[in-house]
């Protein structure tokens, strides 16, 4: 079985390992213990103590709290239930004026900011830019990944969790009330 | 009697007939969920490595097929740019294997060979030994037009035991304007030469009429003809091959081999997925933008269309992947619509990019990936009389956002070295007129092909100068393209400040110059191929943006005679800091397109200009504020990018020392611009929620231009689920519409 130290999957994570080991890695065999090694490191980089289930992003991740799932971020902050797009709990700010445009396309091709937006979304705790939307104007919150966490760590991992969740976009419930109000 | 008898029996290995297989694979199929019901791989388990070696004897012919012919061929896409390949399929159509190339086409050939299967060509048209069968009909089977099929049969002692298949894309096609990619193709009936699955060629040999219908009816019929003999030389090489593989092996074990070869591969690509990828629900919208007002094409399909594709993605529990596009707007006469033919290529051409890599995809690949692409939509288009010029619209708009989505199931499961963020760039322009030779002609400029940046990857910055759909392919040499086309090569280079910016950045696109030489008359199209110009595709991933699009640029009636004759400086790309030399030095009558699937309106000569950014639109990844200022002193020391990019965007500060010829990153500074631009983001920013409240009266009031509401309009009353998805987000009474 292909396996490599934990600190070569830390050196790969971040980006530090050098390119010929990295394409190696990526030559290779693919090595079984990946994910627990890569929680493993994640786990020692983040100041919290919860229990990670899933890295969502570069600075987003699923965790366990009691009996719930939260979507956390690298500084602490927390967005809610992970089968709610954690979006609903950030910032946002849209890109609109050609200046704003400007700074990102210095070129005569560039998004018509009446017909797509430029959505980016920044966390509430740390100010990072964890998303950008491009979407046509008016497109719904793009909820870009919703996991089936129970079928993965029962079925795949061979590791079911210690509670399970229904597989259910819950994002709808949160925004009926917002359009209600 | 036995000659009753002699009749009945098929052309096929034992007597079998085509449909007889063909129907007894699919019935074993689907009884066992195993390729041709082999629940067990005897030949595996007894023997693996004698079946490795008859794999690799079978790669191994497919690819020095497909390298043979780019030595007979005569076109610059076939010998430089390499858009070929050449593949090995069962007596049933199904893919054992193929060459490197354009992997797009691995289930593609296939269909067409189940076509002709089912139309009983066995009986018919006859298939026999030495016959050449070929297709460049959409509605049967492929990408568009320009990619021709030639299909050779392959027969061992008198019986077929499989088939070889070459693709070659032509650069011209005699379509409704020249090229092979027109955007003024609203029907299937201006799509140029056609091949409906068509029985070309026997003794291996072309027929005379067919070689007489190619000199009539395009404008580069030398090239078309070369391509059709280089597509036979590979074809003859493989089923040669087969033959001695048939002779050595015993051609019991090439069959049974050839369908394990089939069922290890689909047991291969579903373990890959459940060991590398994390199940779930992913997606992203997709917007193509065809502005059929801009072209030449008849009142009634004159009409401006904006067409909106939700993606849904599922990675299932058994490892299969599922693509649904419920909410499809609908198809419209323009050459970029999709079929579903088209989507197969396009899920097998990200697959093999992506996870199936081995160098073993084939129809086992294929076996793992679902698709729901809803009847009557953009998708598939319910008129079997649609332009087929640019099926590659979704492929390449959407399997490019798909590869992104794909990599955060990578990323989450810890493969960060295998995670891409998309890259749906490219601009290709057909052009037309008299040649330098005075001849007349028409061309695709395809040295495009692998020059728009890659998106960025999860670990490190991505590749400039790259299309994922061609992996395999380079610009060319412009020494060879001047040699059949009336233009002089001034410049390439990459567009300082194009990249999707991140912490790590996606590739840059090439910028192309030329000036236009010894022609009275040449005309531009900007050939209709990824369709996104104002709504830019979603490929940025996890705080990164998608990078810079195309632009073209004409100059005509331009100074160039007098200004070579004062030895005065031309046009040779973008200069450092992103300036363009050509508006600096060229006088004359300026034009910009950044559409694509429009025609320039004007007419050049000798001693004019075209300028054309490839574009990228790949995506950046992460945060651009993260970005490490090693990689940041290396982008500005290579010119790469402009200090004032390195501020806005990075809020990094650098010095240039001119005794050392390099910037110095002031450290103390940037920490300071980046704290700075930390706050700045919270403060500028605004809860989701406020923002909900905002865009929501938007949506009541129905503010925003009128081709976006006719795009949600389409997707509403074509879609099943999604229309109620986008009603509940948004909070909207069961029957809205715009």
């Amino acid at each position: 079985m292909t396996t490599y130290p934990k600190e070569t999957i830390k050196l790969l994570i971040d980006g530090n390992l050098p390119w010929d080991q990295t394409k190696g890695i990526v030559s290779d065999h693919k090595d079984e213990d990946r994910f627990d090694k890569y929680v493993e490191v994640l786990q020692e980089q983040v100041s919290w103590k919860d229990k990670i289930l899933l890295r969502l992003s570069d600075d987003l991740f699923i965790v366990e709290k009691g009996n719930d799932r939260l979507v956390k971020c690298r500084c602490g902050h927390e967005y809610g239930d992970y089968r709610e797009n954690w979006k609903l709990n950030a910032l946002i700010h849209v890109r609109e004026t050609k200046k704003e445009l400007d700074e990102l396309y210095p070129y005569p091709s560039q998004p018509d900011p009446k017909m797509c937006e430029v959505r980016e979304f920044c966390c509430p705790g740390c100010g990072t830019q964890l998303e950008v939307e491009t979407v046509p104007f008016g497109y719904p919150l793009v909820f870009d990944f919703l996991p089936d966490l129970d079928t993965f760590y029962r079925e795949w991992l061979g590791k079911p969790l210690k509670t399970s969740k229904e597989f259910k976009d819950l994002t709808y419930d949160v925004v009926k009330k917002w359009a209600e109000k | 009697m036995e000659t009753i008898a002699k009749k009945q029996e098929g052309i096929c290995w034992k007597g079998r007939k085509l449909k007889d297989l063909l129907g007894e694979s699919e019935r074993l199929y689907e009884e066992t969920g195993c390729y041709y019901g082999l629940e067990k791989l005897k030949l595996h388990e007894d023997d693996p490595l004698k079946l490795e070696l008859l794999f690799s004897r079978l790669l191994a012919a497919t690819v020095a097929g497909r390298e043979a012919t780019r030595m007979i061929s005569g076109s610059p896409l076939v010998r430089e740019v390499a858009e070929l390949a050449t593949a090995l399929y069962t007596a049933e159509g199904d893919c054992v294997l193929q060459s490197t190339g354009i992997i797009i086409h691995i289930p593609l050939m296939g269909q067409v060979i189940k076509y002709m299967i089912s139309q009983n060509y066995e009986e018919v048209e006859g298939i026999n030994e030495g016959d050449i069968f070929t297709s460049n009909d959409n509605a049967i089977a492929g990408m568009h037009p320009p990619d021709v099929y030639d299909i050779c049969p392959i027969f061992w002692q008198g019986k077929l035991i499989a088939w070889a298949a070459t693709v070659i894309m032509e650069a011209e096609l005699g379509a409704i304007s020249p090229g092979c990619m027109p955007s003024a193709a609203t029907e299937r009936f201006v799509d140029g030469l056609r091949f409906s699955a068509e029985k070309t060629g026997v003794n291996d040999e072309f027929l005379p009429s067919v070689i007489r219908r190619i000199r009539f009816s395009t404008r580069l019929p030398d090239l078309f003809i070369l391509d059709r003999k280089g597509a036979l030389g590979a074809n003859v090489k493989v089923r040669e091959e087969i033959k001695e593989v048939a002779q050595e092996f015993g051609v019991e074990y090439f069959l049974e081999g050839a369908r394990e070869i089939i069922e290890m591969e689909r047991r291969a690509q579903l373990n890959r997925v459940r060991t590398r990828t994390v199940p779930g629900k992913l997606h992203s919208p997709v917007a193509f933008e065809n502005y059929m007002t801009r072209t030449f094409v008849p009142p009634h399909h004159a009409i401006d269309q904006v067409t909106l594709v939700p993606m849904d993605f599922f990675i299932k529990p058994d490892g299969k992947y599922f693509l649904d596009l419920d909410g499809a707007g609908p198809w419209g006469w323009h050459p970029s619509n999709t079929t579903p033919s088209s989507m197969t290529g396009a899920m097998c051409l990200a697959l093999t990019q992506t996870i199936a890599y081995t160098g073993s995809a084939n129809h086992g690949t294929i076996l793992c990936a679902d698709m729901n692409l809803p009847y009557d939509t953009y998708v598939n288009p319910s008129s079997p009389n649609i332009a087929t010029q640019n099926l590659f619209s979704f492929p390449i708009n959407g399997g490019s956002v798909w590869i992104g989505l794909q990599s955060r199931a990578f990323f989450s499961r810890g493969f960060v070295e295998e995670c891409m963020v998309g890259s749906p760039g490219t601009a290709l322009y057909s052009m037309a007129g008299k040649d330098h030779m005075g001849n007349d002609f028409g061309f695709l400029m395809t040295d495009v092909a692998g020059t728009h940046g890659s998106g960025a990857f999860a670990i490190r910055d991505g590749f400039s100068s790259y299309a994922i759909w061609q992996p395999v392919t380079d610009m060319g040499n412009c020494e060879i393209w001047e040699l059949i086309l009336p233009l002089i090569w001034t410049g390439r280079n990459l567009l300082p400040d194009g990249c999707g910016w991140g912490k790590y950045r996606s590739g840059f696109a090439i910028v192309g110059n030329w000036m236009i030489y010894k022609t009275p008359l040449l005309v531009f199209d900007c050939t209709p191929v990824v369709m996104a110009d104002k709504i830019y595709p979603n490929t940025g991933t996890h705080g990164g943006y998608p990078a810079v699009g195309p632009f073209y640029k004409l100059v005509t009636n331009a100074n160039t005679d007098e200004l070579i004759k004062e030895m005065k400086p031309l046009a040779h790309g973008m200069g450092y800091p992103g300036k363009g030399d050509i508006e600096e030095n060229i006088k004359g009558k300026f034009a910009l397109e950044t559409s694509r699937g429009v025609t320039m309106k004007d007419v050049s000569k000798h001693g004019d200009w075209i300028q054309l950014s490839y574009g990228s639109q790949g995506g950046g990844f992460g945060d651009p504020i993260k970005r490490d200022v090693k990689l940041i002193k290396r982008d500005l020391d290579n010119r790469l990018i402009t200090i004032d990019a390195c501020r806005k965007i990075h809020c990094a500060e650098a010095n240039y020392d001119r005794t050392r010829d390099e910037w110095i990153i002031d450290d103390k500074k940037t920490e300071q611009l980046r704290k700075e631009k930390i706050r700045a983001r919270l403060k500028k920013g605004i809860p989701v929620k406020e923002w909900y409240k905002n865009r929501r009266k938007d949506i009541l009031q129905k503010n925003m231009p009128d081709l976006i509401k006719t795009m949600y309009n389409g997707s509403l009353e074509k879609g099943k689920r999604w229309p109620g998805e986008f009603r509940a987000f948004w909070g909207l009474p069961e029957n809205f519409t715009f």
